[in-house]
């Protein structure tokens, strides 16, 4: 399949951010909408929830869904409040080498994907970051160096929460240290499971598993994939190699001390890279954050695209996937 | 039946007609290897088949969808619940007995429902005497001294040398946590570099003994405490992070047994402090087998604790097949003993002086073999376990199938048991069997000798594996395609 990637970059909510909206919303709007409206958060709820829990975020949300045009369900579906249920897949771990630098794979179906880099500098807060759900992000990075990251943490129970992309939208707005991002995974509500790594330019770091019906637990965790704890949803682990794919990782931090290209490339092959592209869990990317530099770096088996928060150029990419390949996990 | 067993010759018929169904549930065989032949009734439940089918006394259920296993308990617990194991239990009737190599309160529960007691103390009791901060207190009251040590939360590496300056340990350290094998739980760190590769081992795990580095050479002795008194068996060197074995620094990958491992005032410590460890242990509520690993000073040949395990190990099968296990009985038939609940008297002082006769000890090793490249693939094809014959050349063939490992004429053969199976993937450190041969394999400088190192090299010879596939996503150096503003 041929994803259209693309890098945009715009300082204030403007006509760019409006002409994604407009060009994203039909599919988010069915996907969203997919049970009824009924079934999501009415609008004065959802309001309540972004005020209750990241209050400084509400001036940009009005701002938004000024620009969405203003209807009941924009908002609602901007709020992140209660979204529908939606899986990934995802590795990402820390390099133990002397500069911090946190290293992603996002596998996923690049049917439902942004294959969008956004840069903002929003609320004078300079962002950059994988877009999803036009202001959430899958990952990225700010200004005072702080890079962060979600993988699914394999559970099926949904609760009342906020889908965990615009948590993590949140932390990079208002947080510079790996401490303070610590304290926001855990008092913010998910409506899934997630674990999100957060690295900060002074190489501290954390793992938060976050979870709907539980307490969130912070870990000193360098790797994720998806799970918690414990595997709880066998299937979906099994399906994802998620137990091999976190032995893997933790044996690329503890026997070897790789060079940070050695290990950037271990993200590129088998047991980390998946080509399960037709099954929805194929690698699309590979992020590579250095929070020191303020840069992040998209990796392909065959391409690499170095993008800078302070020196970023918009830019596009044709990335093709390659659906029917053979599995690399069987 | 409820006769007192008086003596070993009675023990022995009393297991040769044990009619209580006994089980060692486990991934492998391997660690009780042979003791189905010195007790009746007893089976192997296992989750790899080593043997192909043709272990008389080996079950191995059909592969049925299953969690991802996380641990050896996970497996048991998976084998625990298999309709085929249950079935085979049930058929055989009576009152089961199941031991294991790990378990943990679920494997607890299910054996309650299987109506099955449990040959081992409480999984709650073994978690904590395996905790290592705990085995340095159990070994302080035995007066079993441990390496130069201080416990403590550990918050980064300044924080790690603020402890030990006041502990005066030096900043060439060896940390553990609490809990875990050798190679996996062990960090060696001398600076902030090999401090950051095990970060996350180490912050927020809790209590870290941090340990003084000595310059000692590892060594393991297994023992069973009984009611009445400790045996124990010999001690045997340990085979550590030889990367031709294994890819963890500091990781076990075997051990050797022969009579002179030691010298004689060594071993003779070794043997009392484990004696006094086990009595201590038995206070402590414990009992049955346990190993300990001692560090042994090269200079000065001081022997400190290192490590308890409370169970059978990975060194198990080397102690259960030393001459004097043939001569008396194999050092787990006196686990069983203990467990069965029937009376026995033995004279355990007399059974000690006679193992520690070298005399008694023959002279074996076993090598662990695990992937040691930084590589990934399927294996395709994996020698079979058997006897293995070494040409003059150096070169190996597969000579029979075997299943005793006792089979090894000479020390031109060896017993090669198979771990890795065809179709599963060969990762760095994944096992690929077990090689056990008569004779040494390290010098007496304890490198591998050069036997050994043809034994591995002829082994991994044998090992092939097809190349995962590798898509060919990206790129798209494409012109820019459109852009939407």
């Amino acid at each position: 399949m041929e994803l259209n990637w693309r890098a945009i970059s715009e300082d204030e909510p403007g006509p760019k951010w409006a002409g994604l909206f407009h060009e994203y919303w039909p599919d988010y709007h069915r996907w969203w909408a997919r049970e009824g409206p009924e079934a999501r958060p009415g609008f004065l709820d959802s309001h309540k929830a972004l005020r209750a829990h990241m209050p400084e975020l509400l001036p940009l949300y009005d701002q938004l869904c000024e620009l969405a045009g203003g209807t009941d369900h924009a908002a609602r579906f901007l709020s992140f409040y209660c979204p529908p249920p939606y899986l990934s897949s995802c590795s990402q771990a820390i390099w133990p080498g002397a500069e911090p630098v946190l290293v992603r794979n996002y596998d996923y179906s690049p049917k439902a994907f942004d294959s969008l880099t956004l840069r903002t500098n929003w609320q004078g807060r300079a962002v950059m970051g994988t877009s999803d759900g036009l202001w959430g992000l899958v990952d990225g990075i700010n200004d005072a160096g702080l890079a962060v990251s979600l993988t699914f943490g394999g559970r099926r129970v949904v609760g009342d929460g906020f889908g965990v992309p615009l948590i993590l939208r949140y932390v990079l707005q208002t947080c510079e240290t790996a401490a303070e991002a610590g304290r926001v995974l855990a008092r913010v509500p998910t409506h899934m499971s997630y674990n999100v790594t957060v690295v900060d330019a002074q190489r501290k770091f954390l793992t938060a598993l976050m979870a709907p019906d539980r307490k969130t637990t912070i870990t000193h965790q360098a790797v994720a994939t998806n799970h918690q704890e414990r595997v709880e949803w066998a299937s979906h682990a099994r399906f994802t190699a998620t137990v091999e794919r976190e032995r893997y990782l933790l044996q690329r931090l503890t026997l070897h001390v790789d060079p940070e290209e050695k290990f950037i490339n271990a993200f590129l092959r088998p047991p980390l890279y998946s080509s399960r592209f037709d099954e929805g869990f194929g690698t699309l990317y590979t992020a590579v954050y250095r929070p020191q530099r303020l840069q992040m770096e998209m990796c392909w088996p065959r391409a690499r695209w170095p993008l800078n928060l302070h020196d970023f150029h918009e830019d596009t990419r044709v990335i093709y996937t390659p659906e029917g390949s053979p599995s690399a996990a069987e | 039946m409820s006769a007192e067993l008086k003596n070993i010759s009675e023990i022995r018929r009393h297991f040769h007609r044990n009619e209580d169904p006994i089980y060692f549930i486990s991934a492998t065989n391997f660690n009780l290897l042979g003791l189905d032949e010195w007790c009746k009734n007893f089976k192997f439940i296992s989750y790899i088949d080593c043997y192909g089918g043709k272990h008389p006394n080996t079950f191995v259920p059909s592969e049925q969808p299953h969690a991802e296993f996380q641990s050896i308990e996970d497996i048991n617990n998976y084998l625990l619940q298999h309709k085929e194991v249950i079935d085979l239990i049930k058929r055989r009737g009576g009152k089961p007995k199941f031991v294991f190599l790990m378990f943990d309160a679920e494997t607890e529960r299910l054996s309650k429902e299987l109506g099955a007691d449990v040959w081992f103390p409480k999984a709650k009791l073994r978690q904590k005497m395996d905790n290592k901060i705990e085995t340095v207190r159990i070994g302080n009251k035995a007066g079993v001294p441990s390496v130069p040590n201080t416990l403590s939360v550990v918050e980064n590496y300044e924080h790690l040398k603020e402890i030990c300056d006041k502990a005066g340990l030096g900043h060439d350290l060896v940390l553990q946590s609490a809990y875990g094998d050798s190679g996996h739980t062990t960090f060696f760190i001398k600076s902030e570099a090999d401090f950051r590769r095990h970060e996350h081992e180490i912050v927020g795990e809790g209590e870290i003994k941090i340990m003084k580095r000595i310059d000692c050479r590892g060594s393991a002795i297994e023992a069973c405490a009984t009611k009445e008194g400790t045996i124990v068996g010999p001690l045997m060197t340990e085979l550590v992070g030889f990367k031709e074995l294994t890819p963890y620094r500091g990781g076990w990958c075997g051990n050797e047994i022969f009579a002179t491992a030691f010298p004689p005032k060594v071993r003779q410590k070794a043997r009392e402090l484990t004696f006094k460890f086990g009595e201590q242990l038995r206070k402590e509520g414990y009992r049955g087998y346990f190993e300990l690993d001692f560090l042994i000073d090269k200079k000065t040949g001081d022997i400190w604790l290192g490590e308890l395990n409370p169970r059978i190990t990975g060194c198990s099968s080397m102690t259960n097949h030393a001459a004097f296990a043939h001569a008396d009985a194999p050092l787990f038939l006196f686990h069983l003993l203990e467990f069965s609940k029937k009376k026995f008297k033995l004279d355990v002082d007399e059974l000690n002086s006679r193992w520690a006769d070298p005399k008694m000890i023959d002279s074996w090793s076993q090598m662990v073999i695990k992937h040691t490249e930084d590589t990934v693939d399927i294996a395709t094809a994996v020698p079979e376990t058997g006897i293995y014959r070494m040409r003059d050349d150096g070169s190996i063939d597969f000579n029979r199938f075997d299943y005793h490992r006792r089979a090894v004429g000479s020390e031109n053969e060896a017993f090669f048991l198979r771990i890795l199976q065809p179709g599963d993937y060969r990762y760095e450190g994944a096992d690929i069997g077990i090689l056990v041969t008569r004779g040494r394999s390290m010098t007496n400088g304890f490198k591998l000798n050069e036997r050994g190192k043809r034994w591995i090299h002829g082994i991994k010879k044998g090992v092939h594996g097809r190349p995962m596939p590798t898509a060919e996503a990206g790129p798209a150096l494409a012109d820019p395609a459109f852009k939407i503003m």
